[in-house]
C-alpha cells in the first residue's frame, strides 16, 4: 500500500525538486518563481501537454505514436491555411482537430487492418503527414490573420480574470475529461484491459480492432488541438514545426507513469511529466546553462523515473 | 565504334572543363542548386535569383537548366551531404551549394570536383580552397551595423542582450561576433546574456526569448537577434510579454512579419542581405567558370541596414520585396 502512496507522488516530488532546485541556482528565485514565470512556462507545456493527453490513451492501450510531432505540423497548417481562406475561425479549429482525428484513424486502421506493429506504422505516417503539411502549405510558412485563435496560446491573456493562457484552461479541462474517461468508464478499462492482456481483452469480448481504431482517431483529435496551439503560438501554420515533439510527448508520459509495455499509466502523471520538462528548459535558459546540459539533464530524469518506477512496481506486486 | 565513342566523350569532358576561348555555343549546363531548407523566404528568394539567371542567360544564348534541391530536413547536416552525393551521378555540371555546416560539406564537395563537377559556394563558408568561388554577404559587417544602430537608439548607453541562432552555423556565428565587436566601440553598452542559443525554429526561439526575458526583461534595454527565426521568435515573444516597442529590438533578414512590426514600431532595424542576387550571381559565376572564364575567388553581395524610417525607400523596398512570383510556381496551398 505504502509504496503505491509513494509511486503516486514520485512524480510531484520531482516537479516540486526541480522548481526548488532551479529558483536557487538562478540567484533570483523571487523571479523564478513568480506568476508571470509560472504564466511562461504553462503556455509553453500546452502543446505537450494536449499531445500527451492523447498518447496517453495510446500506451496505456499498448500502442505508440510517432507521428504526433508531423500531425501537429500539418493540422497547424491546415488550421492556418482555412483562416487565409477566411473561414470562421470555430470552422478552422474543427477541420484541424478532425484532420487531426483522420490521420489517427488511418494509423489505427494501418494497424489492425494491415497488421503492421503500431511503432512503423505510425513510423511511416511521420514521414507522410511531415511531407503532406509541406506540400498542403507550398513548403512557406502560412500566415494566419489575426482571430481570437491567436489568443489561445498567448501568454498574457488580453482578459485579466483568466490568470493564464485559455489554451491552458483548455487542456486543464481536457486532461479531467480524459482522466475521467480512463478511469471511470468502460472505455477507459477497456484501454486498460488492452494494454494489459490483449489475447485476454479479446477472450473477454472487447472488440479489440473497433477498440484500438477509436483509440488512435480520438488521440488523433487532441493532436488535431494541439496543432491549433501551435499555429496560435506561432501565428502562422508552419510546416516544420514540432520535428522531434513526438519524443518529448513520449518521455513526458513515461516520466508520468506510462508504461510501454500498456495497461500503465495515468493523464495526471503525464501532465506533470510535461510540467518537469517545461520548468527544466525554463529553468536552464535563465541559470544560463548550454543546450547540451538540458538535453542531458532530461535524458537522465526519463530513465531515473522509469527506473524508479519499475523498483516500486516490483515491491508493489500484487497490490494493484 | 567504341573507341570513336570514347573519344567523342574525352573531348566533350575536354571542352567543358577548359574550352579554349569561348567556342562551346551549343553546350548545355544543367547545374544543382542545394540551399539549407526550403521553407524560410530566403531561400525562396535565392531560388528566385537562380531561376532569373538561368532564364537570362537563355535569353543570351546559353543554355542552362536550375534544379533546385533543398535538403528534407533542414537542420540536418548528413541530409545536406547525402543531396550534394546524390548530384554525382545524375550527369550534371555543378553544383551551387549553401552549406549548412563549414566542415560536414567538405568531403562531398571535394569528391565532386575530383568527379569533374566543380562547386561554387554562397552564403555560408566552406573549409575548403577547392572551390570555385564564395558569395556571401559581409555577415561580420552585418552585425556591427546592427551593433552600431542599436548605440545610437540607445544613445550610446544601457544594457543588451544578444540571442544567438544555433552552434555551429558559420554565417550567424559571423554576425553575432560583429555584433559582439560592434558593441565593444561603446563603453557605455553592456552585453549582460550573450550565451544562449534560439536553436533551429521560430517555436524554439519563442520558447528561449520567452525565458530570457523573464530573467532579464526589466534588465535590459536591448535585444540583437541574428536570423529570421530568431528574430520572428523573439519578436512573438515580446509581443506576449507586452514588452513589444519598450525594449529596443534589432533583428536580421527580411520577412512580411518584419515589416508590419517595424511599421508598428514593435522592431527598430534589421539587417538584409540580397538573397536574390546571391542566387542569380551564383548560377552567373557557376557558367562563367564552366564557359573558361575567370571568375573571383570572393564576391560580397551586399548586407544593409533598414530602419522604420529608411523602409520605404526604393533600394530598401527592392531588397524588401524580391519578385518572387516572377520567378517561382506557387505550391497547392495557393500563394
Amino acid at each position: 500500500m505504502r509504496s503505491t502512496t509513494l509511486r503516486r507522488l514520485a512524480p510531484f516530488v520531482g516537479l516540486a525538486l526541480v522548481i526548488l532546485v532551479f529558483a536557487f541556482l538562478t540567484g533570483a528565485p523571487a523571479q523564478y518563481l513568480s506568476v508571470p514565470n509560472l504564466r511562461i512556462v504553462l503556455a509553453q507545456t500546452v502543446i505537450v501537454a494536449i499531445g500527451a493527453v492523447g498518447m496517453t490513451m495510446i500506451i496505456v492501450s499498448g500502442g505508440i505514436d510517432l507521428s504526433v510531432g508531423s500531425t501537429i505540423a500539418l493540422t497547424s497548417v491546415a488550421a492556418a491555411l482555412a483562416l487565409h481562406r477566411s473561414w470562421p475561425p470555430v470552422a478552422a479549429v474543427t477541420a484541424s482537430i478532425v484532420l487531426g482525428g483522420l490521420v489517427g484513424a488511418v494509423n489505427g486502421l494501418v494497424v489492425t487492418r494491415l497488421r503492421v506493429v503500431p511503432f512503423i506504422a505510425t513510423l511511416g505516417m511521420l514521414g507522410v503527414a511531415r511531407g503532406g503539411a509541406k506540400w498542403l502549405a507550398g513548403e512557406m510558412t502560412v500566415p494566419a490573420p489575426e482571430t481570437w485563435i491567436n489568443e489561445l496560446a498567448v501568454t498574457f491573456p488580453s482578459r485579466a480574470w483568466m490568470v493564464v493562457a485559455p489554451g491552458v484552461w483548455l487542456a486543464l479541462i481536457l486532461a479531467v475529461a480524459a482522466s475521467f474517461a480512463l478511469r471511470r468508464t468502460v472505455f477507459g478499462r477497456h484501454v486498460f484491459a488492452i494494454g494489459s492482456n490483449e489475447v485476454a481483452a479479446l477472450a473477454c469480448g472487447i472488440a479489440v480492432a473497433r477498440m484500438k481504431i477509436a483509440i488512435y482517431s480520438l488521440a488523433g483529435c487532441a493532436f488535431g488541438l494541439a496543432g491549433v496551439m501551435q499555429m496560435s503560438r506561432l501565428r502562422q501554420g508552419d510546416p516544420t514545426v514540432a520535428a522531434g515533439l513526438e519524443l518529448d510527448i513520449i518521455a513526458a508520459v513515461v516520466i508520468g507513469g506510462g508504461s510501454l509495455s500498456g495497461g500503465q499509466g495515468g493523464i495526471l502523471g503525464a501532465m506533470i511529466g510535461a510540467l518537469i520538462m517545461a520548468f527544466l528548459r525554463n529553468g536552464c535558459q535563465q541559470v544560463g546553462w548550454p543546450n547540451y546540459i538540458q538535453e542531458i539533464i532530461i535524458g537522465a530524469i526519463i530513465v531515473i523515473a522509469v527506473a524508479l518506477e519499475s523498483r516500486a512496481r516490483e515491491r508493489g506486486q500484487g497490490v494493484r | 565504334m567504341r573507341k570513336i565513342c570514347l573519344a567523342l566523350l574525352a573531348l566533350t569532358a575536354a571542352c567543358s572543363s577548359a574550352p579554349p576561348g569561348g567556342a562551346p555555343a551549343a553546350k548545355s549546363y544543367k547545374i544543382a542548386v542545394i540551399p539549407q531548407g526550403a521553407t524560410h523566404e530566403f531561400w525562396k528568394s535565392i531560388h528566385a535569383g537562380a531561376i532569373k539567371a538561368s532564364r537570362d542567360l537563355k535569353a543570351e544564348g546559353v543554355d542552362v537548366t536550375v534544379i533546385w534541391k533543398a535538403p528534407l530536413r533542414e537542420d540536418d547536416r548528413e541530409q545536406q551531404v547525402q543531396v550534394v552525393e546524390g548530384f554525382l551521378a545524375q550527369g550534371i555540371s555543378g553544383i551551387v551549394l549553401a552549406p549548412f555546416d563549414r566542415r560536414a560539406l567538405v568531403r562531398p564537395v571535394e569528391e565532386a570536383k575530383r568527379a569533374g563537377i566543380p562547386t561554387v559556394v554562397l552564403d555560408s563558408g566552406l573549409d575548403s580552397d577547392q572551390v570555385v568561388s564564395f558569395l556571401a554577404s559581409n555577415n561580420h559587417r552585418g552585425g556591427e551595423l546592427a551593433a552600431e544602430h542599436m548605440a545610437k537608439l540607445l544613445s550610446g548607453k544601457g544594457k543588451v542582450l544578444l540571442l544567438r541562432y544555433q552552434e555551429g552555423v558559420a554565417s550567424t556565428e559571423a554576425r553575432e561576433q560583429g555584433f559582439v565587436d560592434g558593441i565593444k566601440a561603446y563603453p557605455g553598452i553592456e552585453l549582460i546574456s550573450s550565451d544562449q542559443y534560439a536553436g533551429g525554429t521560430r517555436d524554439t526561439a519563442k520558447t528561449a526569448a520567452e525565458n530570457l526575458l523573464n530573467r532579464y526583461g526589466n534588465q535590459i534595454q536591448g535585444i540583437f537577434t541574428p536570423n529570421e527565426s530568431s528574430t520572428s521568435g523573439t519578436l512573438l515573444a515580446l509581443e506576449d510579454v507586452r514588452k513589444a516597442g519598450k525594449i529596443t529590438f534589432i533583428g536580421f533578414d527580411a520577412s512580411e512579419a518584419f515589416i508590419a512590426a517595424m511599421r508598428a514600431g514593435t522592431l527598430h532595424g534589421i539587417v538584409v542581405q540580397n538573397p536574390f542576387r546571391m542566387g542569380e550571381l551564383g548560377v552567373r559565376t557557376m557558367v562563367d567558370h564552366l564557359r573558361g572564364k575567370a571568375v573571383e575567388k570572393k564576391v560580397d553581395t551586399g548586407v544593409q541596414l533598414i530602419s522604420p524610417e529608411t523602409l520605404d525607400a526604393a533600394d530598401s523596398q527592392q531588397l524588401l520585396h524580391p519578385p518572387l512570383a516572377k520567378y517561382l510556381e506557387a505550391g497547392p496551398g495557393g500563394f
